[in-house]
């Protein structure tokens, strides 16, 4: 491997490595989302990676790392709403997820934010993540969530270096659809205020692009129970 | 805080309904749409046991939130705007054009300061000094040695005793907002003059943040000041008059509570709690007379409801007497 792209330094090694871990745990929170995403873009290898997207000096290049994806079946349903009397016919809440690296090393800002918002708007993305390097400033942070009808995340490189939802200590998280969610609140006579609750800034829920109102399920082990499952509301 | 001017504020504090009625009839119409009849039912229908007022109060505090997610848009886009000043490219920060400065001290009023650092963090991360008016590159240091401070020393004979220089050491980051000192000194005397208060939590009368002076001015200003001292009568005779003008139940003063006291909601017109004063009579009506005694006063009475086991039995045998005597 050295052989055919002599003269890396140990620093663009260095990178490219934690970029690429970074890239696989972008692919596996779509795959957990519900987004298209192929086994072969899953489990990309750090050769292949690297081959990819990396400059001639061997660092990454972000400005070509760029990732589409669309939802799929399941997972429309699952973002579709009940249907009521004033929408009989409800669509979907979700729609293509667009990805992007900002190849800035330091002060993101709103000038960033600004362009990355404009593309996603220009471009009718129904989401859109914005993946920097170093931690973006209060006033672009209010700017990405400020776009009306769009959905604007941002995650910094370093918080996607591991899967946190891989770890042992992490319980599963499964969202319920809207039916799902009724059926448990009949079956349990509660009303959803009523159920425990968890933040939409937790960072799994933030993983899953939990939105305001929707229910998760988290199964956990239990010693005597074999799986116990629990609820939680996000707010 | 007021302007030394202004009337001392009274001590205390009562807020009338018949006070703020004045104020919400000046009430500006709001931006957002009001309730209309058919809205206002529905939302009634869908919970029992609410009234008008309930859905009044409701909407009150959506308001407020709502005024409190403007007032955050409107400083965003205050901080977006200021990226563009200075206008010209070889404007001198030490005398800045008269619109450029007009501009940024009116945008300055619903700043708090963490809002003015959030300005001058963006005007770094867009290659500028984070002083609004100056249009010149902020400082960066040769980041080489990786060390994130840094030794300033000051003018010859600044140091204890009058020897040596004085030594500062400063945070690199902290270096490295101003493209100068006089830009920061700058900087930082607008930021000691905004207010604290959130925007939508203010007075009306609150002239903190409202009459931002940038340092030069001060400057020039003080000069004039020691120049002509004014005279202490005239000071003391200005606060004899406005001794003078203070009044109890002044309708001015009560509207001004009232608009503190956020009782300035049309829902809320009769005041959020409803309340008729009425003289209680009860006690003056009888004449006071020694008490009487009763006839189980004789036996001691009960202690708290409780009757000893022998006095009780007494008292039944007595109320059996009574019964057969009935009976016959």
């Amino acid at each position: 491997m050295d052989g055919d792209v002599p003269g890396h330094s140990a620093d663009a090694d260095r990178e490219m490595t934690r970029l690429w871990r970074t890239w696989r745990t972008v692919y596996e929170l779509l795959a957990d989302r519900g987004y298209e995403v192929s086994d072969k873009e899953l489990q990309i290898s750090l050769d292949d990676f690297r081959e990819t997207y990396s400059d001639p000096l061997g660092f990454p290049d972000r400005t070509k790392m760029k990732i589409q994806a669309r939802p799929t079946e399941s997972m429309k349903t699952k973002y579709t709403p009940l249907p009521n009397k004033s929408n009989p016919n409800p669509q979907p809440d979700c729609g293509t997820i667009y990805v992007d690296f900002c190849p800035d090393a330091s002060g993101v800002g709103t000038k960033q934010v600004r362009a990355f918002n404009h593309l996603v708007d220009e471009s009718n993305y129904h989401t859109g993540i914005f993946i920097t390097q170093t931690p973006i400033s209060p006033s672009a942070v209010r700017l990405l969530s400020g776009v009306p009808g769009r959905i604007c995340e941002h995650f910094q490189e370093q918080d996607l270096l591991v899967n946190i939802t891989r770890h042992e200590l992490v319980p599963k998280h499964v969202l319920l659809s809207p039916e799902e969610k009724l059926r448990l609140l009949e079956r349990y006579r509660l009303k959803e205020s009523q159920l425990p609750r968890m933040q939409v800034s937790d960072p799994v829920a933030r993983y899953l692009g939990l939105r305001r109102g929707q229910v998760v399920k988290i199964i956990r082990k239990s010693e005597t129970a074999g799986r116990y499952a629990s609820y939680r509301w996000v707010i | 805080m007021t302007t030394p001017s202004g009337p001392p504020k009274p001590a205390l504090k009562t807020s009338l309904p018949s006070a703020f009625a004045a104020t919400n009839a000046q009430q500006p119409k709001p931006s957002y749409p009001e309730l209309s009849q058919e809205q206002q039912e529905k939302y009634l229908s869908a919970r029992p046991g609410a009234t008008p007022h309930h859905l009044g109060v409701a909407l009150q505090h959506a308001h407020q939130i709502q005024a409190q997610k403007d007032a955050e848009d409107l400083i965003l886009d205050h901080i977006l705007n200021l990226l563009e000043i200075p206008s010209s490219p070889t404007a001198d920060p030490a005398a800045p054009s008269t619109e450029d400065a007009q501009a940024f001290k009116s945008v300055m009023a619903p700043f708090r300061p963490s809002d003015y650092d959030n300005l001058i963090l963006e005007r770094n991360y867009n290659q500028q000094c984070g002083y609004v008016l100056c249009p010149h590159q902020h400082r960066k240091e040769d980041a080489g040695t990786g060390s994130s401070f840094h030794f300033k020393w000051g003018a010859k004979g600044s140091g204890p005793g009058g020897r040596g220089r004085s030594m500062d050491i400063v945070s690199r980051d902290k270096i490295e907002k101003w493209c100068s000192d006089e830009c920061a000194e700058r900087a930082l005397y607008i930021r000691v003059q905004l207010s604290e208060q959130p925007v939508w939590e203010r007075r009306a009368d609150d002239m903190r943040g409202k009459q931002i002076v940038l340092l030069e001015e001060a400057r020039a200003k003080k000069q004039a000041k020691s120049a002509a001292p004014t005279s202490h009568s005239q000071a003391r005779k200005d606060v004899a008059d406005k001794m003078q003008e203070l009044k109890i139940q002044d309708p001015e003063r009560a509207r001004e509570l009232a608009l503190e006291r956020g009782d300035t909601s049309a829902a809320l017109r009769d005041g959020r709690v409803d309340f008729q004063i009425r003289e209680n009579q009860q006690g003056s009506r009888r004449p006071v007379t020694t008490p009487q005694r009763r006839p189980e006063d004789t036996t001691g009475g009960s202690i708290e409801g409780y009757v000893p086991k022998d006095r009780r039995d007494q008292r039944t045998a007595d109320h059996e007497d009574e019964d057969v005597l009935d009976q016959i």
